[in-house]
């Protein structure tokens, strides 16, 4: 049998997943990045391979992508994150038309044709407003774990509009609103419309066309795709485990690379 | 020639010739020439912004930020003027920023060009600044010869074929060159005296010129120049070539015209009026469009990269209009806002890599239909 592994290095977090040459997800690991990212690639392979009982001698190609595949030396190729979010998301979802993906920081709006290939994309490039870093940091001004933000947005009736997506003004907007002792359910439910503004407004460049589905990590935060999904008109497509999609995809590109050889 | 660009002015004025620090981007060279000037355009000097700031707003761009830096620096005490070619607002407003408030404390110059790439009057306009730059620059430098000027306009038009070679080969695919030695060869022109630059030019025509067809992606790239050049060394990691160039200081400033010359002024005139179309010069987008196609044809070209100079107004008025026809004749395009010298953040250098791997996935499709 014939494996192959890819590996998104993220700038929060990392992950490898393995596959066979049939294209069967076996198992993945999910590793924080920090400030090491050869290292977190090589715990998640390492980890991901004693899951599903594969020796690294076993793998026939690896593909790196994410902001730190430039630096993983046991890739045979990089590629970058918008391909590989886009081969992953047509392979779990495959009427998908748009990927909405929001890593720890930047986000991304890919089009893509009936095979997964790219037709168009969008990014945000200059700084970490609207992405999961915006999050983290709003998280940690309430005290809260990010991982319980989207359900205290869901738990409000009403919002509270946040003026800016910029992590440091907005920030200092939330200090003001606590301080005015605001609702936080309402004040977190204005965070979450800001990032989806945000997003959505760099959606309408490339444009919305078939089915939707979301990766990265914000993915996870039910308050984000709901407000998404109020936007759009109609549900999105979620995978249990919304941050492995690019891994998966670069798994999937390793694999296409060897049949077309 | 392996000194640099202030070692090689430096000679020059030993020489004797006089130096003249041109901002960009289209002026009469050949005027200067003729009067044993050295034109040293200023686009994006190398340096860290300490004081331009307290004079310019913040949303200018840094081709005007970088110049006055350079200025205010006082790198630019050995040049002998300053010569302001009113290319858009933001250039235009910088020459009275140094000459009404700073003082420049050296003769400045203005050359008014039309914002009409067509008709007599704008041929008339053409006329009347290009006789009068030469009028105010001989009250300051001395005789200008007419037989001078023709041969430098003679040279110009050497340069001009050499170019016109060098863009032709690599349209053809049989230049052997990285994108990154292309473009710095190019780019010696901006300070080079004609004949130096001819020499210059030749030499790379001999060294690179290739019997043998080069294989791989080729894109078109569109903007005002060729920074930050990690672009251009990150097309090369990957295998990319800029096919052809719709760039302010490339190919825009091509000074292409059959007829002989004549009349130098009337010739210079005529040259102007050929030049491929540029937003500076009041080009109309379907001008634009029709020309970016022809540069695809020629070339097989499977996109256009648009890099654009952060706040640069007249590259960012057309820039929607174009992505929007391109996209309906199916070619991608990318936009890159850029800062000069400022590199590619890791976000920028994804942007085009999955730009290329879009072009190549679309150039696989074509290859495999046919």
């Amino acid at each position: 049998m014939t494996y192959f592994a890819g590996i998104d290095v993220g700038s929060l977090s990392t992950e490898a997943v393995i596959i066979d040459e049939d294209a069967t997800m076996l198992g993945y690991s999910i590793q924080e990045t920090g400030a090491d990212p050869v290292r977190a690639a090589t715990e998640a392979l390492r980890e991901a391979l004693s899951l599903v009982g594969v020796s690294r001698e076993q793998l026939h190609h690896v593909v790196a992508t994410g902001y730190g595949r430039i630096n993983i030396p046991f890739a045979d190729r990089k590629i970058t994150e918008i391909s590989c979010h886009a081969m992953g998301a047509h392979h779990l979802f495959p009427d998908t038309g748009t990927v909405i993906d929001i890593g720890g920081q930047d986000s991304k709006v890919i089009r893509i044709n009936a095979e997964g290939r790219v037709l168009d994309f969008t990014m945000n490039d200059k700084c970490a407003a609207g992405t999961g870093r915006f999050l983290e940091v709003m998280a940690g001004t309430f005290g809260v774990p990010v991982q319980e933000l989207g359900e205290l947005s869901l738990k409000a009736q009403k919002e509270i509009p946040i003026s800016s997506v910029c992590t440091v003004f907005a920030e200092s907007e939330v200090i003001s609103l606590i301080a005015q002792n605001r609702p936080r359910e309402q004040i977190i439910r204005g965070l979450h419309r800001a990032v989806v503004s945000r997003v959505w407004g760099m959606a309408q460049s490339v444009g919305i066309e078939g089915a939707v589905t979301m990766s990265g990590g914000v993915a996870k935060n039910r308050g984000i795709v709901a407000l998404f999904e109020e936007n759009l008109g109609h549900s999105i497509h979620i995978h249990s485990e919304p941050q492995i999609i690019g891994a998966l995809g670069a798994a999937l590109l390793a694999r296409g690379e060897i049949h077309q050889k | 020639m392996h000194i640099t660009r202030k070692e090689y002015l430096l000679e020059q004025k030993e020489k004797g010739r006089r130096l003249m620090g041109v901002f960009p981007a289209l002026y009469p060279r050949e005027i200067l020439w003729a009067l044993d000037i050295v034109p040293a355009e200023i686009w994006d000097p190398p340096l860290e912004i300490r004081q331009a700031g307290a004079h310019l707003q913040p949303y200018i761009c840094s081709v005007v930020r970088l110049g006055l830096e350079l200025i205010l620096q006082g790198k630019c005490d050995f040049l002998d003027g300053f010569l302001f070619p009113h290319t858009c607002d933001s250039i235009q407003n910088l020459a009275s920023v140094i000459y009404d408030f700073i003082g420049a404390r050296k003769p400045c110059y203005f050359f008014y060009h039309p914002k009409i790439p067509h008709g007599h009057t704008a041929r008339d306009y053409y006329l009347k600044n290009l006789k009068a730059l030469a009028a105010e620059l001989k009250r300051q430098f001395g005789p200008l010869k007419m037989d001078s000027l023709r041969e430098k306009v003679d040279m110009g038009r050497r340069i001009s074929e050499l170019l016109g070679e060098l863009y032709d080969l690599r349209a053809a695919r049989r230049l052997d060159a990285s994108n990154e030695a292309f473009y710095r060869t190019i780019r010696k022109g901006e300070y080079l005296f004609p004949d130096d630059y001819i020499a210059e030019l030749e030499g790379f025509l001999t060294q690179t010129r290739s019997e043998e067809s080069r294989n791989g992606a080729t894109i078109i790239l569109s903007g005002i120049l060729p920074n930050p050049p990690q672009i251009l060394t990150l097309l090369d990691d990957l295998d990319v070539q800029v096919g052809h160039d719709d760039l302010l200081n490339g190919s825009r400033r091509l000074l292409i015209s059959n007829e002989k010359p004549g009349d130098p002024f009337e010739y210079m005139a005529e040259c102007y009026f050929h030049m491929p179309p540029c937003p500076t010069r009041g080009s109309s987008i379907s001008d634009r469009m029709r020309h970016l196609l022809s540069l695809i044809n020629a070339t097989g070209a499977k996109g256009v990269i648009f890099n654009v100079v952060k706040f640069c107004e007249p590259e960012w008025f057309d820039v929607p209009n174009l992505q929007e026809e391109l996209k309906k004749r199916g070619v991608p395009s990318l936009v890159l806002d850029t800062e000069l010298n400022q590199g590619l953040s890791g976000q920028m250098k994804t942007r085009l890599e999955a730009f290329i791997e879009i072009v190549r996935v679309h150039r696989e499709s074509i290859t495999t239909k046919h």
